[in-house]
């Protein structure tokens, strides 16, 4: 299983890494930012799908919260019929956690390449030679230089500026992409979701290297610009934390397909249709783009 | 919308958390890092940093024996700590009390056994007294004439190469890029050459000349004078092995999987030998062949002069550790555990021992004795003849 791992993961992430420091002149800062920008690319299409997908499923809004008040006291049939209405509108409930648990691999596989790829210690060193690739361009790298920046990339940052970038990014684009809640429970729950998870890596920050830190802020920030352009605005961002009406569905100032005040008088059949064409546009947009790729 | 939101938030929370909570665990523990010291042999007693952090002399006669340790002129030292908490895990998990470890085989100097300290960030020279250690609380006792370079709370460069003492004087190469000679009596700092790249190698004196190689891919050629540079040359690829020198050729092994033949007088290249992975441990000369370890799992024996590959031989795993000859032997150990018994003209092998550790640490032959420093905490005697294992001693907290 580790062997497999190392083989799939780790050792691609390590030499091309490596590799990318050699052709960039050395900096393996530069190497990790062109690295994530490559990974973001290539789950480019996933990150859209979810973010169009999210944007869908916004429109069922006012349907689900009937659905919700309908079989308040029925559990199981509020869970069919919300699977129902997914079906309906063509929506994938988690299609929207891909993108995030591709990266997970990436993660680590970043954390322990760097570990390794900087030789912090003699056995971390002894232990990348048995993972490189027989590259010219690998074995005239090593080892790396750990310096970029102000940073020590194997080691974490003792000032506090990547954690707050690294907290800072995660919380707008988390902001971003949460609704306010109508309900003052799930609001406050979806508070502590939104100011817990950049607290937390926050505090990671401190502890990790601050070459995986720089994953992090760089993959935030292509990720808010992604989210900025896909859904044209800063979304939830700019909406206030509470909405007046406690039963209309949360306004979005910039996303304009969200359907605002009057949400809950438009028929629900109306909702069904807009959100089933929003994802038949995501299968219509991943054919052509497939089309694009493979056709030829 | 929320509560599926919410849901599904929360799920990614979950996993996430896991993950993060996963990598903080392994993150926490900071770099790991152990030690693999070799022996200095000194009047019957063994001295050797141990794998968790300490320093140990035992009694070759005692352990043959299987007496209770410490016995008769057996001790063992608690290296004192250098470096600051948090400098490796980061201000958020800072351990309880900053590590230090041994990679540098200790050198004997009268009464006295100088040991370079691994830190992480920071290292630090301690000569200790051999014969009965007066460190009180990590401060020498100076009347048993011991020392710590440099004094107080400073430091210098982590230590990863063996120092070398020569006339009464200690030569070690520290992370920082410093080569360092320091009086061995009185342990003050007689000069300082900065080689400009981190020095994780051990210099080699020979007729006045310290050869030193650095992770900047130069290998320097330094006065043991006074620290004057005699000259530098630049390989292809950072060095990776110890400097070996023989009559005019000095032999180093770079990352770029090659070893290199130098000469001595001039520095330029000789030839150099292509390997399958990193020649990590110090090549050894002996007549007109040179035998280097590597970390493809092979043993080389290669002509000094020409270059010429002699012969090879295939062990279970990388050899990391620095192999030693006998008469008619070459003795090799590897990652995987196994000591290797080959005949130095043929490369036959004549027996093999498996201890079932990894073994890093250079090895010391001493009268038809192979003595091991395993990576299970234990040393290891072992008969060259017979292949037994003569005696073992394993140190843990309890001893």
């Amino acid at each position: 299983m580790v062997d497999i791992w190392n083989t799939i993961i780790l050792e691609p992430v390590l030499n091309s890494l490596i590799a990318l420091t050699n052709v960039l002149g050395g900096s393996f800062g530069l190497a990790i930012i062109i690295l994530t920008v490559v990974v973001r690319l290539a789950l480019f299409p996933l990150t859209v799908r979810q973010t169009q997908s999210t944007k869908a499923m916004q429109t069922l809004q006012p349907k689900i919260q009937e659905i919700q008040k309908k079989y308040a006291k029925n559990q199981q049939k509020l869970q069919q019929e919300m699977m129902k209405l997914y079906k309906e509108a063509g929506i994938n409930p988690l299609g929207c956690l891909w993108p995030m648990l591709i990266q997970l691999p990436i993660w680590i596989a970043l954390y322990q390449s760097i570990m390794q790829a900087l030789g912090a210690t003699p056995e971390s060193l002894l232990s990348l030679s048995q993972h490189l690739y027989s590259w010219a361009a690998i074995g005239h790298a090593i080892p790396l230089n750990e310096q970029f920046l102000w940073l020590h990339l194997s080691r974490p940052d003792p000032n506090l500026i990547l954690a707050i970038l690294v907290g800072g990014t995660m919380w707008v684009q988390q902001k971003m992409v949460t609704p306010p809640a109508t309900d003052p429970r799930q609001r406050s729950m979806t508070n502590l979701t939104t100011t817990m998870m950049p607290l937390m890596f926050g505090l990671f920050t401190l502890s990790f290297p601050s070459g995986l830190a720089l994953y992090w802020v760089v993959s935030n920030i292509i990720g808010i610009v992604i989210q900025y352009f896909v859904s044209g605005g800063w979304g939830y961002l700019r909406a206030p934390s509470v909405p007046k009406p406690a039963t209309a569905p949360a306004p979005a100032p910039t996303q304009k397909v969200i359907l605002p005040q009057k949400a809950p008088t438009v028929q629900p059949s109306k909702m069904l249709q807009q959100a089933s064409e929003e994802s038949k546009t995501i299968k219509k947009a991943s054919e052509e783009k497939k089309k694009g790729l493979f056709g030829r | 919308m929320a509560s599926f939101l919410r849901s599904k938030t929360n799920i990614l929370g979950l996993i996430l958390s896991l993950v993060i909570l996963s990598l903080l665990v392994v993150g926490c523990s900071g770099p790991t890092f152990q030690g693999w010291s070799g022996f200095a042999e000194q009047e019957g007693v063994l001295y050797f940093g141990g794998i968790d952090g300490r320093v140990f002399a035992i009694s070759l006669e005692a352990r043959s024996q299987n007496l209770t340790f410490p016995s008769q002129g057996e001790w063992v030292f608690n290296i004192p700590s250098v470096g600051t908490p948090g400098t490796i895990c980061g201000p958020a998990c800072a351990p309880a009390t900053p590590r230090a470890s041994v990679y540098a085989t200790p050198a004997v100097l009268g009464d006295l056994l100088c040991v370079g300290i691994y830190g992480g960030d920071t290292g630090r020279v301690v000569a200790i007294n051999r014969l009965a250690p007066g460190y009180n609380e990590g401060v020498p006792q100076r009347s048993k004439g011991e020392w710590t370079y440099p004094t107080g709370v400073n430091s210098i460069g982590a230590i990863v190469g063996t120092p070398v003492n020569v006339n009464e004087t200690l030569y070690v190469g520290t992370s920082d890029g410093n080569l360092y000679a320091i009086d061995a009596v009185y342990g003050e700092k007689k000069w300082a050459f900065d080689t400009g790249g981190k020095i994780w190698t051990s210099p080699v004196i020979d007729g006045g000349v310290i050869y030193i190689s650095n992770y900047q891919k130069k290998l320097f050629a330094v006065s043991s004078v006074d620290g004057s540079q005699i000259w530098n040359i630049e390989l292809p690829a950072s060095i990776a092995s110890s400097p070996a020198v023989s009559a005019d050729t000095i032999f180093v092994g770079t990352f770029d999987n090659n070893l290199y033949a130098i000469d001595r007088a001039t520095g330029k290249e000789r030839w150099n030998f292509k390997g399958g992975n990193w020649f990590w441990s110090t090549p050894v000369v002996k007549g007109d062949t040179v035998y280097a370890g590597c970390l493809d799992n092979r043993v080389y024996a290669i002509s000094a002069s020409s270059g010429q590959e002699e012969w090879q031989f295939v062990a279970d795993g990388p050899i990391a550790s620095t192999l030693v000859t006998t008469d008619s032997l070459v003795l090799v150990a590897s990652e995987a555990g196994n000591i290797y018994m080959l005949e130095s003209g043929t490369g036959n092998m004549v027996r093999s021992v498996d201890l079932g550790s990894p073994i890093m640490a250079p090895l010391l032959a001493d009268n038809n004795i192979v003595y091991v420093h395993a990576g299970n905490l234990c040393v290891y005697a072992v008969d060259v003849q017979s292949g037994q294992t003569v005696w073992e001693f394993c140190y843990s907290n309890n001893n």
